[in-house]
């Protein structure tokens, strides 16, 4: 047997920290965070941050139009997109999951019904679906979640379903069925576990996208109500005064870079990680 | 003396990175118009010669030492780029699977012509007119109509032909051919080898062919060179080795290797498995000590010289002399008389299965894949079942274990219907072993767990101790070490898998065991102990045992009956001496001649006829 030196994948290492370091501030945010995100200090209004001329230590990265702390709404908006982001993609993943599990084992008329409604589905503007979903259904958070899982678990239900495709034409499928498992059985102990490490990286690439139609309905104001700190709202917030203060700006837009990447990082590098082809030789 | 040979390799060396050698001082000439045979196991390094020629080895390995001389250039000093001119105008290759060498995208024409294009066939005119000449040159019919084909239209045999014809069409002075036949059917296979032959005495053009197969070989060759472990154990003249072999390896073999004529013997079995590379590297003297029945203790140390032994004749062994004195083992008492029980487990009247075919406009066609099958299998009774790929071993396998369902006559399957019956009552008594290991166990349990895996979902009452055991007592008649349940299928050799596969079918004691094609995959000496194991098994255990296969010498080998299958109906069944001794339905005469290697016993004109069919 082969022996294999591979270093810990860079993506994955990278990725995983400062995904993990989002999620960290998401979860301690009233620890963290200096300010309330909602409290107002009218005379400070669109306060520069720290390391600009005229910036001050008591607002690191400064405040927006009607005096709140940057960074404290950041650290709260973390709390909002992490929330989102990991609800809604697991809610995505289950539905997904389910169905493409149902098409690619079953195939025939099941199969048939399953795709026809994937394919209808996807052929609607992602964006544009969630906004009459946020109209149909109302703002706030739980809304959000909904319309991101009603929307994306077509992207799981696809790539999926070709996966179980797969691994159903193995002869240990054929096998478990010839020995009386059921089908339900089948697919949770012999196809599942197959399926699991493509489940994983999907739901991995799915926060970061999570992520970014959380910021878009927030922007433009159909997200999370107005008392809620999300990114996507600051950066609304903040285009009115963007060429005073860019920085109320930047600094928004740059989160929802950072944990996107982060994100994406983090899958790609959990995809070549999880592959069963490099997985071939493993010990005992 | 040199300058005579087309090729000549010289010490060649293939390394990993690491330093440990795939193939370690290869030395291999061929004389111009020569067919030299390289023959070993999977894991030996004969496809790397191929690839060293073609300056396609894998990622990762490298030529470490050594020359290869084509036709006095040294191929290994030249640039890429010559090297490439080279390669398929004066080196002609021909691919193993002729299904996926070729662009399904692209016409037999385009693909052809495009080859033509680069050996410098300048017009389109010109390049068909070569083509049509070529085609009819290696017996294909309709050479103009062939050209706007697709490749699916083609079957196999027709695709090797039409590679063939594409690597001698440059007049190339050396042709490598990779396991040509390997994926094509019994009696397709001798007329590829003639061709190959045909095709090399027109163009006198050296080939060196590389096979597992002895037999095919045997026929084939001018010399031959036995490869074990990356080293050239035995080299020399075709008929000589494989009739009189005098290194160990060759002698064992073909020792291993079931035949069609002569008394029925045991097969040698060869303990344990090829070294691999790495532990080559640790291995001082010769490779094959380990594992063979006449080393000495000089044989550990001193690694024996390549030394001529008779004339052309060479052999890398301190005792070549002892080779002769290795005999199978000696065939029991017990061996030959297994009692039949009177009861019969599986019985076929007017079998038949149909498929419904829609075409895009929804018109309905029915395609009858079985008809009318008879037969019956007693208790304890091996019954092998031989044809070629599309006669329909795999539906009737299908049905038995109820994948699919019947369309005609009755089945009846360890005394019950198999089509009224609820599926439930056949799980413990049918039991299906499947060709390939690799896809027939989760790579995701462990050997335990897939070898019980049977009793999982129904309620045995067994402790999870007691399942230890019993997995342990499974591993145990299948040959395995017991410490090996805690271990993936990964980790396994093919021949340990497969007897994972069959320990795991015997897991809940079935009365009628289906074995597809279970060797087909294996090489020789894995092959062997499989057989072996399944004679071994016959005595303990009561079970029927259904024997799928294409290769008449295994059937041969282990059953006491078999039927013939040709196009979806059973043309001749009986016991397996009197079938093949004396057959009586003509395309089981051509399937016993094709495997015993004669192709006189029949006209070229059925074979065009049987290939055309495929349009």
């Amino acid at each position: 047997m082969r022996i294999s030196f591979r270093l810990p994948d860079l993506s994955l290492l990278i990725g995983g920290s400062v995904a993990g370091l989002i999620l960290l501030c998401a979860l301690f945010a009233p620890w963290l965070a200096p300010y309330h995100p909602n409290d107002q200090e009218l005379l400070y209004i669109l306060a520069p941050p720290v390391w600009s001329a005229d910036g001050s230590a008591e607002h690191l990265l400064g405040t927006d139009s009607l005096g709140r702390d940057t960074l404290s709404r950041l650290i709260y908006g973390a709390r909002t997109a992490m929330t989102v982001a990991a609800a809604a993609s697991f809610g995505a993943m289950i539905l997904g999951a389910f169905f493409a599990h149902l098409a690619g084992y079953f195939g025939g008329w099941v199969d048939w019904i399953i795709s026809r409604t994937v394919e209808v589905w996807l052929s609607f503007p992602p964006v544009v679906l969630s906004m009459l979903l946020i109209i149909g259904l109302g703002v706030g958070t739980d809304k959000v979640i909904l319309a991101i899982v009603l929307v994306d678990w077509t992207r799981f239900c696809r790539v999926l379903r070709s996966e179980v495709q797969v691994v159903r034409g193995q002869d240990y499928v054929a096998f478990a069925r010839l020995i009386g498992f059921s089908h339900a059985r089948v697919i949770v102990k012999e196809i599942l576990p197959a399926t699991l490490p493509m489940l994983i990286t999907l739901l991995s690439l799915q926060m970061g996208i999570s992520v970014v139609v959380e910021a878009i309905l927030s922007f433009v104001g159909m997200g999370v109500p107005s008392d809620v700190p999300a990114w996507g709202q600051m950066i609304a917030d903040a285009r009115i005064d963007m060429y005073d203060a860019p920085w109320g700006l930047a600094l928004p837009i740059f989160a929802i870079f950072v944990t996107v990447l982060s994100f994406n990082l983090f899958g790609d590098g959990l995809r070549r990680t999880l592959d069963p082809r490099h997985t071939a030789n493993r010990g005992a | 003396m040199t300058e005579r040979n087309i090729l000549h390799i010289r010490d060649l060396d293939i390394s990993l990175g690491t330093g440990d050698k795939i193939l370690n001082g290869v030395d291999l000439a061929i004389a111009p118009g020569k067919i030299l045979g390289v023959i070993g196991e999977s894991g030996a390094g004969k496809s790397m010669i191929g690839s060293a020629i073609a300056d396609t080895l894998p990622v990762g390995l490298a030529i470490s030492r050594g020359s290869i001389e084509f036709d006095g250039l040294t191929l290994t000093d030249m640039t890429a780029k010559t090297r490439r001119d080279l390669l398929g105008r004066d080196i002609g290759f021909i691919p193993q699977e002729p299904m996926t060498a070729l662009n399904p995208t692209l016409t037999i024409g385009q693909q052809v012509g495009r080859h033509l294009a680069r050996i410098g066939i300048g017009s389109a005119r010109k390049r068909e007119q070569r083509a049509i000449e070529l085609f009819t040159e290696v017996g294909l019919n309709r050479p103009g109509e062939l050209l706007k084909n697709y490749t699916h239209q083609l079957s196999g045999g027709m695709l090797q032909r039409v590679l063939i014809a594409m690597a001698f069409a440059s007049n190339p002075r050396l042709v490598i051919a990779d396991e040509p036949t390997t994926a094509l059917d019994v009696t397709v296979q001798l007329k590829v080898i003639d061709l190959i032959a045909k095709m090399r005495e027109a163009h006198n053009t050296s080939v060196l062919f590389i096979t597992h197969d002895l037999q095919l070989a045997a026929e084939v060759c001018d010399d031959v060179a036995v490869l074990y472990a990356g080293q050239i154990v035995e080299r020399g003249e075709a008929r000589s080795i494989i009739n009189e072999p005098r290194h160990p390896y060759s002698r064992c073999l073909n020792l291993a290797t079931p035949n069609l004529a002569g008394p029925k013997t045991r097969l040698m079995i060869l303990p344990k498995a090829m070294p691999s590379p790495l532990e080559r590297t640790a291995m001082a003297g010769c490779k094959f000590t380990p594992r063979c029945p006449i080393a000495g203790d000089l044989c550990i140390g001193t690694p024996p010289p390549l030394s001529e032994i008779s004339a052309g004749h060479r052999s890398a062994c301190h005792w070549p002399e002892r080779t002769e004195t290795i005999t199978p083992p000696p065939l029991k008492a017990d061996d030959e008389n297994t009692v039949l029980g009177a009861d019969l487990v599986m019985k076929a009247t007017g079998l038949g299965k149909a498929y419904r075919q829609h075409d895009w406009l929804g018109r309905v066609r029915r395609v009858e894949a079985l008809r009318g099958l008879d037969f019956e299998v007693r208790e304890r009774e091996f019954v092998g079942i031989v044809g070629e790929s599309g006669s329909g071993k795999s539906t009737l396998t299908k049905l038995i274990v109820g994948l699919e369902d019947i369309t005609a006559g009755v089945l009846d399957v360890v005394g019950m219907d198999r089509a009224t019956t609820p599926r439930e009552r056949f799980f413990d008594r049918v039991q299906l072993v499947f060709q390939d290991p690799q896809s027939a166990l989760n790579p995701r349990r462990r050997i335990g767990s897939l070898v019980t895996q049977s009793l999982e979902c129904r309620g045995s009452g067994l402790s999870a101790s007691a399942r230890k055991q019993l997995a342990k007592d499974l591993l145990a008649k299948v040959m395995l070490p017991p410490d090996m349940i805690d271990r993936f299928p990964d980790q396994l050799s093919g021949g340990q898998k497969q007897r994972v596969n069959i320990a795991r079918a015997l897991c809940s004691n079935p009365r009628l065991l289906i074995a597809d094609e279970i060797v087909s995959g294996l090489d020789v000496s894995v092959q062997a102990q499989i057989l072996e194991l399944l004679r071994e098994l016959r005595k303990q255990a009561s079970f029927s045992l259904l024997l799928i296969s294409h290769d008449l010498a295994v059937v041969r080998h282990i059953c006491d009956r078999t039927l013939v299958m040709y196009r979806g109906e059973i043309v001749e069944q009986g016991p397996v001496e009197d079938i093949f001794t004396n057959p009586q339905h003509a395309y089981t005469k051509k399937l016993v001649a094709a495997a015993r290697g004669n192709s006189g016993l029949y006209a070229d004109a059925t074979e065009q006829e049987a290939e055309n069919e495929a349009f």
